[in-house]
């Protein structure tokens, strides 16, 4: 990590190189953002549609950081105790029933002991001596009470454990919050956050990744697979194919050998990219304009 | 941490938060303003890139704000003797998706005192595709109110839809059966059961052993689990996808449902409302506008309203706009007479996605409250292997008996 500034944070421009080593290609937007969630300490919520590479985002700045990635997928039904903490009550018990069965007198204060405590990524997340990045994934899932829940922590950066009392963050971690939109958001949690669009990338971009992730990769081969998946984003799709998509094709299409993108290589492949047997449908006019055209040289 | 801003510059950046906030409603207090000095402070001020990127994260918090943004940025941060960037391109008066909130004031309206000069449009055809007509722009929102400040820089077109649409215009509605609606609407939220939700809660009984509580009553009993609680899963509270056909054809019908609508998102916050009639209209923002016990009015629906029939059309667009939105909590209620002379295949398509999705998918229809109604009409005959039901919706009636007919159904 390289620092050019007085306070020794990574500037956007050295973000944007440790991560495009990192094989992550990011814009200029997105690496300042991130400069902030360090230099600010406040959560950044990127949403954007599937498969734009949020997930990753977080994970690239862990590895960035030199620090550790801790993660909170969300989902319906999760609570603040599976967010949190929990008790291991089988140890508990069993602890109980011995002290019962020696003749000891077992209190609060030694069946609530931190012995007791398992820990759950939120609160692992406070209890770190070095800043970790916090990934609360898909927060869109869970459900309205854990968002409220969730940005009362993020205000206050504590947690209280009835038995325990309130366990205050060592260090505050570099929070990142990912979103689908598959719900909307409180305004509340929005305004706790700083905000970043991740869009897909552009067609240059795409073609960057592509050969950041996979360096075998025939160039032709890589800039026909970026075109045809930038045509297809294009179409009404019920399920437009993300950079991973990207990859996943580019990658079969390797491994059959292929250098350039026809008709049989499509149809041999046309899984990795497309989902639905609806989009397979809608899609096969494009993608046979796609193989009629002779492959781009670079 | 961040290096401190320049005076003059620190000004700016307030004046162009309060700019944002006042004029475009972008929800700024006095922190994200602070915020927004901290994030210059830890960018290099003298790359204006950097300075957008920096404020924009802080200052937006949807992607609908973006283009505002990017534009009073330009504006206000404009360098000495570069021309002024060119004027924004004319919004769509449809709405979008879910959270993209519009102003009130942004939704384009005929000029006051100028309805009389609009051509009267000829009788419609369903089906017919909407020409949109650019009119002179003209200074939206608190411009109209302030002449000073009449230098807007958003400008709306007016939205003229072909001869062969519908005339559209502002729906206003009287409130006098609020209460009535209301307890239709509160019996159709009680009656619908999807299943039980997946998230835990202290029950009475349950299938799951309640391990934190059954430990506290064992500290009592010396360690025995004598008094075992339970964790139950709750009733699966279900979200609604109102889908209103506003066609020229539903007539007095529509502005009933339309109350509906509004009085089932009075007794639900998980309630969308769409309107259709060549065109696609997210309601929920106006709606929610509106405060309870006043008559609902709503601006200019363009071609959601008054215009002739697209609903597979419709249904298809919102089904791809609502696709990640509808999942198995989701009760789809489609309220239309199903007049329509577009390809039904569309229409079957929509509704198969949609059933695929949502918890439940029910057709309202005024007609199928006439006596000796058959599902005859080719939209309705196409959709029917679709539904979960199909259900009247003749009057206040048929909308008070609608929880008891969906739960029997």
């Amino acid at each position: 990590m390289t620092a050019s500034r007085s306070d020794g944070l990574p500037t956007p421009a050295d973000l944007q190189a440790d991560f495009r080593a990192r094989g992550y290609v990011t814009g200029e937007a997105l690496s300042t953002a991130l400069r902030l969630v360090v230099a600010l300490q406040k959560p950044l919520l990127l949403e954007g549609p599937a498969g734009v590479g949020k997930t990753e985002a977080a994970k690239t700045l862990a590895g960035v950081l030199g620090t550790r990635l801790i993660r909170l997928q969300c989902y319906e039904g999760l609570d603040a105790q599976a967010a949190l903490y929990e008790w291991n009550y089988a140890r508990q018990l069993l602890h109980l029933r011995a002290a019962e069965v020696g003749g000891a007198r077992v209190d609060d204060d030694e069946l609530y002991g931190e012995r007791f405590l398992m820990a759950r990524p939120l609160l692992q997340a406070i209890c770190e001596d070095v800043s970790p990045v916090l990934l609360i994934d898909e927060v869109d899932r869970a459900d309205d009470a854990f968002e409220a829940f969730l940005f009362e922590l993020l205000a206050e950066w504590q947690i209280t454990v009835p038995e325990l009392g309130t366990i205050s963050a060592r260090t505050r971690p570099h929070v990142i919050l990912t979103s689908n939109r598959s719900r909307e958001l409180s305004d509340a949690l929005r305004r706790r956050c700083l905000y970043h669009w991740v869009e897909y990338p552009s067609a240059r971009q795409e073609l960057e990744i592509v050969h950041a992730r996979l360096p075998g990769v025939n160039a032709a081969l890589a800039r026909q697979v970026t075109d045809a998946v930038h045509a297809l984003r294009q179409l009404p799709l019920g399920k437009p194919p993300g950079v991973a998509e990207t990859l996943d094709w580019a990658a079969a299409l390797l491994s059959l050998h292929r250098d350039h993108l026809d008709a049989p290589s499509i149809e041999a492949t046309l899984g990795a990219v497309l989902k639905l047997r609806e989009d397979q449908l809608l899609a096969a006019p494009t993608l046979r304009g796609v193989a009629a055209q002779t492959p781009g040289q670079d | 941490m961040s290096e401190p801003v320049p005076a003059n510059l620190a000004a700016r950046i307030t004046a162009f938060a309060a700019r944002l906030r006042t004029r475009h409603g972008f929800l700024i207090g006095p922190g994200e303003a602070a915020d927004a000095l901290r994030a210059a402070g830890a960018v290099e001020l003298l790359d204006r890139r950097q300075l957008r990127d920096a404020l924009r994260a802080v200052l937006t918090d949807r992607p609908e704000q973006t283009r505002s943004f990017d534009h009073e940025f330009n504006v206000f941060f404009r360098r000495d003797g570069e021309p002024p960037p060119p004027e924004l391109p004319p919004l769509l008066s449809e709405t979008g998706a879910p959270g993209a909130e519009q102003d009130p004031a942004a939704t384009p309206r005929p000029p006051q005192g100028q309805e009389g000069q609009v051509p009267t449009p000829a009788p419609p055809q369903t089906g017919e595709e909407p020409e949109l007509v650019p009119a002179p722009a003209k200074p939206q929102g608190k411009a109209a109110d302030h002449p000073d400040d009449a230098d807007g820089d958003l400008q709306t077109v007016q939205t003229r839809l072909s001869p062969n649409a519908g005339a559209g215009g502002a729906v206003h509605t009287a409130a006098d059966d609020l209460n009535e609606l209301l307890r239709a609407a509160s019996a159709l939220i009680r009656v619908v059961e999807l299943g039980q939700a997946r998230r835990l809660r202290p029950m009475a009984r349950g299938p799951k052993l309640d391990a934190r509580r059954t430990l506290r009553a064992a500290a009592r009993t010396a360690g025995d689990p004598a008094a075992l609680r339970w964790l139950g899963r709750p009733r699966r509270a279900p979200r609604f996808l109102l889908v209103l056909d506003g066609s020229r054809s539903m007539g007095k019908d529509a502005t009933l449902l339309l109350r509906f609508a509004q009085a089932l998102h009075l007794r639900s916050r998980r309630v969308e409302v769409y309107a259709f009639s060549t065109g696609l209209t997210r309601l929920t923002p106006h709606l929610r506008r509106t405060r309870p016990g006043q008559p609902l009015a709503l601006p200019d629906l363009g071609e959601a309203w008054g215009g002739g029939t697209r609903i597979g059309e419709n249904l298809l667009q919102l089904a791809r706009q609502e696709r990640e939105r509808v999942n198995r909590d989701t009760v789809v209620l489609i309220l239309s007479d199903g007049l329509d002379t577009g390809e039904v295949e569309v229409l079957e398509r929509a509704l198969r996605d949609l059933k695929r999705r949502a918890g439940r998918v029910v057709w309202l229809s005024p007609l199928a409250a006439l006596p000796g109604y058959q599902p005859v009409q080719r939209a309705i005959r196409a959709a029917l292997p679709h539904l979960d039901a199909l259900l009247p919706a003749g009057g206040m009636d048929d909308l008070l008996r609608l929880g008891a007919r969906l739960h029997r159904s």
